[in-house]
């Protein structure tokens, strides 16, 4: 690279405005050269490409990616809060369903409860019937012990009066058969 | 008024390359290069999902942006397939226009001549964006409806060659789109030769008006023009950036009748 004095500028402005005149067109009094162009096409080419794939590119290729995740984001959003609504609508729904069928269970709990007291009660009834009817037995029986008894002791003290009276003792089955015969009679 | 400097048409050169004459234009435009490069590669190396200050600017500046092209490409893909050369052309007209307002530019001197000079007031440049844009649209339209069916819409032969079985009227309607096809092709030379003149003279006429104004009263009085030729710089980029967008559009639609 090398930087012309003052004087080669000049020449070189010079050199281009003779070009122009030289042409005579309009472009070239324009300003327009082949060369620059070319060199200005190449430029921009440059340009074009370090905004493209440098710049832009990268961005919009960022932006789309954000924009995919945010769109992910709220269709995810979307879905959790239906998800969200249909649990907190099952939730409700077996609470429901439990409650229904806990009052179904009281109210089983409830009969079952009233038939086995009333069960119970019936067979505490009979308990104490055949328990009663048991003791008037046993009373039955004591009392027919104790006639017996009674009746034995009778007999020997009637028999120990007879002798004291009598002084001597009779035989022992005259004794019996007689004091069998005056119970009989009081009877 | 003896230092009146009126810009001359031509960009003036201050070196050689080689056998290449740099321009002061050129000087501008590699200023613009490696502003771009450095940001570039700022934003490859530190892009992330959760920004940072700079990466949300641009993104900012982006998303600003990309309504405006879908306005006119009416969907977001088809603004994104158009980015690489509109956003480039938008982001480089409007980087190198704003340079141009730079302190700097139009009074540090390279020997005889001024080291910088806003980019698009040279017609080279000015031109050579305005082919790219215009022969992208050819290619975009080359790839969405097919090398013969594009060419189809300029040279309307087909239309002729059908006309002849339909009688006379329809024979003179092929001829009417036969002609119309031959203004389009003229059509795409004005387009270029307006693209690039537009941005050329307006930047040009800009650079002229704020160098004779700095010249007539070098304080303050300046301020407002300089800030006007912030609007046109900003105006000019987005007119060449739109009507580009507009070119490519309309070059990828199918041609007239075929969905028939």
């Amino acid at each position: 690279m090398s930087v012309n004095n003052n004087e080669n500028t000049i020449e070189e402005t010079t050199e281009v405005h003779e070009a122009v005149a030289s042409d005579g067109g309009i472009a070239a009094s324009l300003g327009l050269n082949a060369q620059l162009f070319v060199f200005q096409l190449i430029n921009f080419a440059i340009v074009a490409g370090i905004v493209w794939f440098m710049i832009l590119k990268p961005l919009v290729k960022k932006m789309e990616e954000r924009k995919k995740q945010i769109d992910e984001s709220i269709d995810n959003a979307k879905r959790v809060e239906t998800n969200l609504a249909e649990s907190e609508r099952q939730y409700q729904l077996k609470i429901d369903e439990a409650k229904v069928e806990a009052n179904k269970i009281i109210e089983l709990s409830h009969e079952e409860g009233k038939k086995l007291g009333k069960m119970l009660k019936d067979k505490a009834h009979n308990d104490i019937e055949l328990l009663v009817m048991q003791a008037k037995k046993n009373i039955e029986i004591d009392k027919q012990e104790m006639k017996e008894e009674i009746k034995k002791e009778t007999v020997e003290l009637i028999v120990l009066a007879m002798e004291k009276i009598l002084g001597e003792r009779l035989p022992e089955n005259i004794d019996q058969k007689f004091i069998k015969k005056i119970l009989e009679e009081k009877k | 008024m003896e230092n009146l400097h009126i810009p001359a048409f031509a960009p003036e050169i201050l070196f050689h390359i080689g056998p290449i004459a740099i321009t002061n234009t050129i000087v501008n435009v590699w200023i613009a290069i490696l502003i771009f490069l450095v940001l570039g590669l700022f934003i490859k190396r530190n892009i992330k999902n959760k920004p940072g200050k700079l990466q949300n600017a641009c993104e900012y500046i982006v998303e600003l942006l990309l309504p405006y092209f879908d306005q006119v490409t009416g969907d977001r893909k088809k603004t994104i397939k158009f980015l690489p050369v509109v956003g480039s052309i938008f982001f480089f007209v409007l980087l190198s226009n704003w340079l141009g307002l730079l302190p700097g530019t139009g009074s540090i001197k390279l020997g005889h001549s001024f080291l910088l000079r806003p980019a698009n007031s040279d017609l080279n440049l000015t031109l050579a964006m305005a082919l790219v844009a215009v022969l992208s649209s050819h290619i975009y339209g080359f790839i969405a409806v097919g090398v013969f069916a594009h060419i189809g819409k300029f040279i309307q032969i087909k239309g002729i060659i059908k006309s002849l079985t339909k009688g006379p009227i329809a024979i003179f309607t092929a001829i009417v789109e036969f002609g119309v096809g031959i203004l389009e092709i003229i059509s795409e030379i004005a387009k270029v030769v307006s693209l690039s003149l537009r941005l050329f003279g307006n930047i040009f006429a800009g650079e002229v008006l704020i160098t004779v104004i700095a010249t007539l009263v070098a304080f303050a009085v300046p301020t407002p023009f300089m800030m006007l030729e912030l609007l046109v710089g900003l105006i000019q980029a987005s007119v060449f950036a739109m009507l580009t967008l507009v070119y490519l559009t309309v070059a990828v639609q199918e041609p007239h009748g075929t969905e028939h």
